[in-house]
């Protein structure tokens, strides 16, 4: 506790100072076993717990910048990196577990080098999506064919859909690339965190973070090791021990609800306006361009108003987000290549579970009907019972999607969503969805990234978005520090990585958090509910036609 | 603002390198030179401690004549030679005096002493203040104020030893003219003549406080405000 100063005019200790002592007196997790600082050859620059997507990206980019390859890093795994450098499936089967990439982080990728080594076969870049709501007839179009349209251009990609195994092993065998592979310890567990020891006769580590490490090994033989850091980053996911070891709380919440993923099979149709083929070739654009200009009475094969929906610069692919606000969350399709694509469906528990006890044909069904039915029939649909007894194999749930479909009055997006023709073996999941936000992503000699810093809901695709771009600007300020001749774990070094990334993931995940409390408003039958879900359709409509609203919206999550 | 200084460091380098292409640099890439350090009036050892955590640094000796600061060097420019024996005149890369020159009495008899350490092709490295009415206005009236708006103790600064870059720039040039035409007179005994100016054009870069955001650079402002100089020592 610290002591009332005996005069006016002595030490004040600035609020900065006090929440550092604040956090290093609460640094103890698990090990109170350091007693001795660790050898030179175990005292590194930077540590980094966890080899997902972001701990590699972010050693990937200090391996690659010339002011910061000299670091000695390492990098801490439970998992086996070797088995994720190995990944490998067929063409025609893909992961559950893909994440929409945006641009800026694309280019990221790019800069260090791992794009190249994605399969890139197997990515889907998708220049449209389609967001309709199941409570109303709205609907809108995220694109950039205002700007196509206006400067004659190929459409510009809204994101790209990659399989997250793609890009680990694409950052792994970048990282072997730079020749790093040793700063890596996979199959290491981490027992606990502590500080070192000031050493009279040696270094004083006393605010260095010190793990101790424990290999995960068959035999029971302890194989430990304690290594020393000045800089501890904590890219180890949402219930991250080294943010427990920092002394840093989050704030959030559990959204009661499940994301159901898996991976499908969809219709490649000849239909012109199926996303999932080049539908509309340049020339055609031109030539329909062109008879809309001119004055000739006889062009114009359809009508006097030329459809731009229907022949916007050639598409890729689309993605699909369908909001069904009585059934507890959107419904997405995401395209991948080959004629599949990725489901996400953010719904409650309850659905959740009846979805993943029904059979492939059943659960394709009722995806279908989730991206065209009335929210009535689809609630009929989860009543139906999961065992087949009808004759031809077929399920309930495919006969009432029949029989429903015909008395649909559709009110469709302006590209309708696909067929889904077929459930991938053995790749439905589901995860709870919950929003967390640490209350701070830096402490002394401690930075946070990825899920350890933010959780977010998925309907926007931007988790892992936002822990690439955290791994981008932890690695330029690191770049900055050492230029500047810095302490890279000294807090002022830290601060412009927090000033940059804490606003940057209130804002998404607020926006993401709010757009969902939006659309579940609406989720009763009554007269209130179908009144909010009016206003919100209109709202929706509002930002598809008020110009460069939606382009605002998408710049922020580009 | 020691973010800065190592910035202006770097700018002065790239433009010697690319004044001179051809020089020792072809032999010696700027990646892989090492470079020495001597810091005059060193204070905390801000600086010279983040000089010291550059790559390509061998060494850093900071100095302070003011005897709290124990853990570096304590003497004055004038009693280096007694406390470096051994390393030779002329033995460092960078000579910095930053935030110095606004508290000497008699400044252009310290640069001298302070230049006599740099190596040739070394660079002398500092940051003042100008003499100017908004100088006045800033470091005296409101960085001394009290608090909450001061951030310094009252007569930290003494506004009639500033010194302008202008100052600056004239005296090197002065330097420079003084000391070829001693070499041209020593040299009618020797049949040589000493070709090229001593030291080189005088950079300077104006910089500001801003409050929230920092020091910042500021093209224009160094007439009137804070400055960083820069000079080499061309031979």
């Amino acid at each position: 506790m610290l002591s009332r100063p005996a005069s006016k005019s002595s030490r004040y200790i600035c609020k900065a100072c006090r929440s550092a002592i604040n956090a290093s007196r609460k640094r103890k997790f698990g090990t109170n076993s350091i007693t001795s600082n660790p050898t030179s050859d175990d005292i590194y620059d930077v540590v980094t717990v966890g080899g997902g997507p972001v701990g590699l990206a972010l050693l990937a980019a200090l391996k690659t910048s010339p002011s910061t390859s000299h670091l000695k890093c390492l990098l801490v795994e439970s998992q086996s990196l070797a088995k994720q450098k190995s990944w490998s499936l067929p063409p025609d089967a893909y992961s559950n577990r893909a994440s929409s990439i945006t641009p800026t982080n694309q280019s990221f990728l790019e800069a260090i080098e791992a794009w190249r080594h994605l399969d890139l076969t197997r990515v889907q870049p998708y220049d449209e999506m389609q967001v309709w709501d199941a409570g109303n007839a709205a609907s809108i179009q995220f694109d950039w064919s205002a700007e196509a349209i206006k400067y004659n251009a190929p459409l510009r990609t809204v994101a790209t859909m990659v399989e997250n195994s793609n890009l680990s092993r694409g950052l792994l065998r970048r990282i072997e690339d730079v020749g790093a592979e040793e700063s890596m310890m996979s199959g290491w567990n981490v027992k606990g965190i502590g500080n070192g020891i000031d050493d009279p006769e040696g270094c004083n580590l006393s605010t260095w973070p010190v793990l101790e490490l424990q290999q995960i090994g068959s035999e029971g033989s302890q194989n430990t090791k304690q290594i020393a850091t000045r800089l501890l980053i904590g890219a180890d996911g949402i219930n991250s021990p080294v943010r427990t070891f920092a002394g840093i709380n989050t704030n959030g919440w559990d959204y009661g609800r499940h994301g159901v993923v898996a991976t499908l099979q969809v219709e490649s149709s000849s239909d012109p306006a199926s996303p999932f083929q080049n539908s509309v070739s340049n020339d055609d654009f031109d030539s329909a361009l062109e008879d809309f200009l001119s004055d000739d009475p006889k062009s114009s094969s359809s009508s006097s108003q030329p459809n731009f929906e229907n022949i916007t610069p050639s598409n890729r692919a689309t993605a699909f987000q369908r909001f069904l606000p009585a059934l507890g969350g959107p419904i997405a399709i995401l395209p991948l290549p080959n004629n599949h694509a990725s489901l996400v469906w953010s719904t409650t528990p309850q659905i959740a579970s009846y979805l993943k006890s029904l059979s492939p044909s059943a659960f394709t069904a009722t995806v279908n009907a989730a991206l065209r039915l009335e929210q009535v029939d689809i609630q009929y649909l989860f009543s139906l019972p999961t065992t087949i007894s009808e004759p031809n194999n077929t399920s309930p749930h495919e006969s009432e999607l029949t029989w429903r479909l015909q008395h649909t009055k559709s009110t469709p997006p302006s590209r309708s969503p696909p067929w889904i023709t077929a459930l991938q073996p053995n790749t439905i999941a589901s995860f709870p969805l919950r929003l967390r936000n640490a209350t701070s992503y830096i402490a002394p000699r401690i930075a946070l990234a990825g899920d350890a810093a933010h959780t977010i809901h998925p309907l926007a695709g931007q988790g892992l978005n936002l822990g690439l771009g955290d791994a981008e600007c932890l690695s330029r300020t690191i770049r900055y520090a050492v230029e500047h001749g810095m302490d890279i774990g000294d807090l002022m070094a830290l601060q412009g990585y927090s000033g940059e990334r804490y606003a940057a993931a209130v804002r998404v995940s607020t926006g993401v958090d709010l757009l969902n409390k939006v659309y579940q408003i609406g989720s009763g039958d009554g007269l209130v509910g179908s009144l909010l879900g009016a206003a919100r359709g209109l709202g929706m409509r509002a930002v598809g036609m008020v110009p460069g609203v939606r382009e605002a919206i998408m710049r922020t999550v580009d | 603002m020691n973010p800065l200084r190592h910035d202006f460091i770097q700018s002065c380098l790239r433009s010697a390198s690319s004044a001179s292409p051809n020089s020792n640099d072809a032999q010696n890439p700027e990646a892989t030179r090492k470079y020495k350090y001597l810091d005059v009036g060193c204070g905390g050892g801000i600086f010279a401690s983040s000089a010291a955590r550059l790559p390509n640094t061998v060494s850093v000796t900071a100095i302070d004549p003011t005897s709290e600061v124990i853990k570096y060097l304590n003497c004055a420019i004038e009693e280096l030679d007694s406390h470096i024996e051994g390393q030779g005149k002329e033995s460092f890369d960078f000579v910095t005096v930053f935030e110095v020159v606004e508290h000497i009495d008699k400044p252009a008899a310290f640069l001298r002493q302070a230049l006599a350490h740099l190596k040739p092709g070394g660079w002398l490295i500092g940051s003042t203040i100008a003499r100017h009415p908004m100088s006045y206005l800033t470091t005296k009236i409101v960085a001394e104020a009290p608090w909450p708006i001061g951030v310094v103790p009252p007569g930290t600064h003494d506004w009639n030893k500033y010194v302008n870059p202008s100052e600056v720039r004239e005296w090197f040039a002065h330097e420079n003219h003084e000391l070829h035409t001693r070499n041209v007179e020593t040299s009618d005994n020797e049949g040589r003549i000493e070709a090229g100016d001593k030291y080189g054009v005088v950079r300077v870069e104006g910089c500001i406080y801003l409050p929230l955001l920092g020091w910042k650079w500021a093209g224009g402002t160094a007439e009137y405000g804070n400055f960083f100089f820069g000079v080499q020592k061309l031979h």
